[in-house]
Order: C-alpha cells, then structure tokens, then sequence
C-alpha cells in the first residue's frame, strides 16, 4: 500500500467570471499526517480544500485519492453519486461551523451519517443505533457530550467547531479536511479546537488537510507544510524549516510574522 | 477577459432597453396632445390603428434622439434607468447638479407633469358634482342608513362570515404543499447548476408571474361559470392566487438562505434531497410560517371581496343586501367584515411577531 493518499496533479480552477484560483498545483497528501496549508486569503486554500471533496468542480488535473484497500480513484473526474460517495469519505469542518443552529447539538452530528442513510429515512429522522451510538460517542471526545439537546446556536464558537468535527467523525471519513478551523475564534478557544484535531490525527489515525492564517499553529500542529501563493505552490517541507525568507516570499516583502499564544 | 465580455453584453443590452424607453417616453409625450384634445371616445377608437403608426413613427424618433444625446454625453431617464452598475461612477460635477438641471431630471419631471394634467382631464374630476345638495343629501342619508345596523341579519351574517374564513382558510392550506415544492423548482440558486434546472426556474418563473398579475376577481369569474357560483369557486380564485403569490415569496425566501449549512450538509455527502430538507429548510421554515400566516389574513380580506362576482361567503350575502337597497342591513354585515378582518389583522401580526 502506498502511503500517499492523495495525490494532486496540475489542478487548475478558472471561475466562470475567468479568476484563476489554481494555476496547475501538485502536491501529495501522506497517510496518517497532519498537513496545513498556508498561504494569503486568495491564495486559493480554499479553492484546493474544496476542488479535493468536489464542493467546487476542478477546471483540470488529477486528484488521486487511493483507499485504505489500495483502490485509485481520480476524484477531479467523478460524477454524479461518484461525487457523493467520495465526499463521505472526507469529513470537511469550515471556519464558520457550517452547522444547522436551529437544531440539537446531536442532531447536527448525525448528519455526518446522512451519506450512509436513505434519504426518506432520514427526512423522518430515523438514524441507526449504531449511528446514534457513534455520534454521542464523538461528543464525548471532544468533550460536550453534556450539550447534546443543545440547541447549536446556543454553544460558543469554540464548541460549535468541536461539534462539526464530531460531525466530521461521524462519517467515519479517510481524511478530514478543515478550511480555517480556528480563524474565527479567540486565540484561547483556537488551541483548544487545534488540540482535538490533533488528537483525532494522533488517536484515530485520521489524515488532516488543515488550511491556517497564522504560521506560529503552523510549527506547532503542522507534521508538514505546503504554502500556496497566487495559485502557485511556493513551499513543500517541514514547518521548521520555514525561516524569515521563506516567509517572506509566501506572505509577501515586509510581510511580519505575528504569534499567537 | 470573461469579466470584459460580460461588460460588453451588459453594456449593449442596456443601450437597447435605453433607446427603447426613451422613444416610447417621447412617443408618449407627443401622443398625450391627443388626450388633451379632447376627441369623443368613439372617435378615438376608430382612429387607433392610425394613431397607433404615428405613435411607432414617433417612438423610432425618440430613439434615433436618445442615441444621438447619449452619444453625445447626455444621459437620458433611458441611461438612468438601465446603465450597468460599472458606468455609474459619478463625476464630482455631476454629483454637484441638482436633478432639475440635468437632462433625464428635466424629461422625468415633463412626464410626470403631463400625466398629471391629463389624467385629470381623463378621471373627470368634478368636487363641485359631490357638493350639490341633492347628491350631498342622499349620500347622508345613505350613510345614516348604514350606520344604523339592521343587527336581524347578525345571526346569518356570522355564519357567512365563518364560511368566508373557511374558504379562506382552505385555500391556504392546499396552497402551502404546492408553493413549497415550486418554491425550490423557482429559486435561482436551486436551480442555477444546470441548463435543464435553469429552463424550469425561467418557465416557472414566467407562468407564474402572468397567473399573479390576473387578479382574484378575475378569476373567480372564471371559476365561477367553470364551478358555478358558490364558496368552491372562490375558494378556487383563491387557491390559484395563493399558489402563485407564495410561490414567489417563498421562493425568494430560499434565494436568501446561507451558504454555509449548505456546504457543511453537502460536504457529508448527503443526496440533494438530503441537503434541501436538512440545510434549506431548517433556515425557511419561520419565514415561510410568516408569510402563511399573513397570506391567509389576506386571503379573508379578498375572500369578503370574491363573494360579489359569485365566489360565495359574505361577500354573496352582502351583494343580495346591496343590490336590494337595503343599507341597514349593508350596515350591519360591513361591520362584520370589519370586526373580521380587524382580528385577523392582529391575530396574524401576534403570530408573526411571536415567530421572528
């Protein structure tokens, strides 16, 4: 079995109003690690995170995701149900939770089981045992499994993120991907939330593409790095080998690197 | 280069519509002399199609005029109303001209102006006509009629006015499951993704838009002669209404909804049935209750109203009463339309503020 579980080949993605966001990107994704992505806003992160579970449809290229049983699969060609079938095995968190507030906080992570469960099934809000039993127990792993009837909006930012990686966990993904994870959230809160990824990294085994602003998170999580700048990849290694001139180059001259603690 | 193509379309598309509106504002301009004429209305409908030619031949005027101003820096009401958002960069002089000295500020205020004048030529306005003594005097008498209630029609009056609610309130609820299907099909950001998606919001869109400008009056005549008279048929005149107007506002709901939820849902890889009833509806559903809930109110009020062209309720009673002559008894059932419609107003705006 190889160890790379994705690997991206010359991705490019033109917006129909002709921004070019991934000017031919490649990079590979190991198994098992703890991989950020760094870069400016508009650098096109984002656009790369969300090309990989095809929320946006890649101009061209190859993304080569290869399963636990050694199965390739071009993702950037998929469609239709291929499209769905795929996106079950990435769990995705995002920088504004993405959750549904009006609903329990339980609620919410049982969507992560929607993938695997019939749509009329669902619509009446009947999830397996088994779902149900996998859900709390996710709750309890990044600790509200007190806020379960909860309704989302009533929870903090921090806990409303540790909930979208309960419901992340909940599809039982290959990969987690998460798009600036703590960039909405108190310094405080962002370690928290940055230490239950790192758990689920650690204890689950549970590759992570992780998108940050803030590169002192970077030397801190990160078991490697890619930096993308203007739609380029400028950067692939170690978090420590990232100096003041490699910075410079991918957030800009005069840029200044500031810490979070 | 796509973003210049796009400008260059939209550019184009608004010269058109700008030549077109200013020719038929000058062609309308020139036309309203007629009005002021004061031609018999017989006379002026067998000179339509001839006046209708002039009113072509102006027109082209008008806008082979508009081009020439605009080309020559001028902007015309045309420009003003249908300029892409890109060309509206204001110079600080023209930002210093007040609108009286600028030209489209000087076409609009002409329009308006003559209109006025006409159309008080055309409604034969005439407050001398409502001050003779006659006419004063029968109209009080009329008045002190209905303000002294016949309350014997009370008892038959309240049971028309709960069958009016019903019918109302019927065609309401069979609204409610057809507008929210047709809300999703009419919601551009639903329906957008695909060419086939797109045809049905656009077809959708159009029927719908030509069936809510036919007013429920209209089409209670129509079912009233396809049903026969009676609380069927303006239940029906409502129903088609209803469908039509909470399709479009529950459909503008959905437009506005966030991405976000939309984006958490889909990237579990929920079906799209699954991201609709999980991440849109959730976000809908106050909304939707509000409008219901303010729809049905209204749909009393037209109710009272349908009843005259045979859509049953108490607008059928008070027609009987009307036509009659017998204004204690008008008296009586309008102030049980007003009592209604009064509790329906509030009651639907406790709801609507219990909701928010």
């Amino acid at each position: 079995m190889s160890d790379r579980i994705l690997s991206i080949r010359n991705l490019v993605k033109t917006y129909p109003n002709g921004t070019q966001a991934l000017k031919g990107v490649s990079f590979d994704v190991k198994r098992g690690e703890f991989l950020v992505v760094i870069g400016l806003s508009g650098s096109g992160k984002s656009t790369m995170l969300r090309c990989v579970n095809r929320l946006h449809h890649p101009t061209s290229g190859e993304i080569i995701y290869r399963s636990k049983e050694g199965v390739e699969t071009d993702i950037a060609k998929a469609e239709g149900d291929e499209i769905l079938k795929i996106r079950r095995t990435m769990g995705m968190i995002f920088q504004h939770f993405n959750l549904i507030p009006r609903h329990s906080v339980l609620k919410n992570v049982l969507y992560g089981a929607l993938g695997a469960t019939p749509t009329l099934k669902s619509a009446l809000g009947i999830f397996s045992d088994a779902d149900e039993k996998r859900a709390l127990e996710y709750l309890r792993l990044v600790g509200i499994q007190d806020k379960a009837h909860f309704r989302a909006a009533q929870l903090s930012g921090g806990q409303q993120q540790r909930v979208a990686i309960a419901r992340a966990l909940t599809q039982a993904p290959d990969v987690l991907l998460a798009d600036e994870p703590v960039a909405s959230l108190d310094p405080a809160t962002c370690h928290v939330v940055m230490d239950y990824l790192r758990r689920v990294n650690q204890e689950l085994g549970l590759t992570i593409v992780c998108n940050l602003h803030f590169l002192s998170l970077v030397r801190q999580y990160a078991t490697r790095v890619v930096a993308l700048k203007g739609g380029k990849l400028v950067y692939e290694g170690s978090p420590a080998e990232i100096n003041e001139s490699w910075f410079q180059q991918i957030y800009g001259e005069g840029a200044k690197e500031v810490h979070i603690n | 280069m796509a973003q210049g193509n796009t400008h260059v379309a939209s550019e184009k598309g608004a010269a058109v519509r700008r030549t077109i509106l200013d020719g038929f504002v000058f062609a309308y301009l020139g036309f309203t002399v007629l009005a002021v004429l004061g031609l018999p209305e017989a006379e002026l409908v067998q000179m339509i199609p001839k006046f209708a030619l002039i009113f072509l031949g102006l027109a082209i005027a008008g806008g082979i005029i508009s081009i020439g101003l605009n080309l020559k820096g001028i902007k015309t009401l045309g420009w003003q109303i249908y300029a892409p958002s890109h060309l509206r960069m204001k110079t600080t002089e023209e930002l210093a001209t007040p609108m009286h000295k600028t030209f489209w500020g000087v076409q609009m205020l002409i329009v308006v102006l003559i209109t006025t004048v006409v159309g008080f030529k055309m409604t034969e306005i005439d407050v001398i006509k409502l001050l003779e003594a006659d006419r004063f005097n029968h109209a009080m008498r009329l008045f002190g009629e209905l303000f002294s209630p016949d309350w014997s029609v009370l008892p038959k009056a309240i049971v028309k006015v709960v069958e009016t609610i019903y019918i109302a309130f019927i065609a309401t609820v069979i609204a409610i499951p057809i507008a929210f299907v047709l809300s999703f099909l009419m919601a551009r950001n639903i329906m957008g993704g695909s060419k086939v998606g797109f045809a049905v919001y656009a077809g959708l869109r159009t029927i719908f838009n030509v069936s809510r400008s036919i007013e429920p009056v209209l089409w209670a005549i129509i079912f009233s002669i396809w049903a026969s008279f009676g609380p069927f048929a303006g239940m029906l005149a409502l129903l088609v209404h209803s469908v039509a107007s909470l399709a479009k506002q529950y459909s503008e709901i959905v437009e506005g909804i966030e991405d976000g939820p939309v984006e958490g849902i889909e990237s579990t890889g929920a079906s799209r049935l699954q991201v609709i009833w999980f991440a849109v509806v959730p976000q809908i559903v106050l909304p939707y209750i509000s409008y219901t809930v303010y729809r049905w109110d209204t749909n009393v009020r037209m109710a009272t109203i349908l009843g005259l062209v045979g859509g049953g309720g108490i607008g059928a009673m008070l027609m009987e009463y009307f036509g009659q002559a017998m204004w204690p008894q008008v008296g009586c059932i309008i102030f049980v339309i007003a009592a209604v419609v009064w509790v329906m107003d509030a009651f639907s705006s406790h709801i609507r503020s219990a909701i928010k």
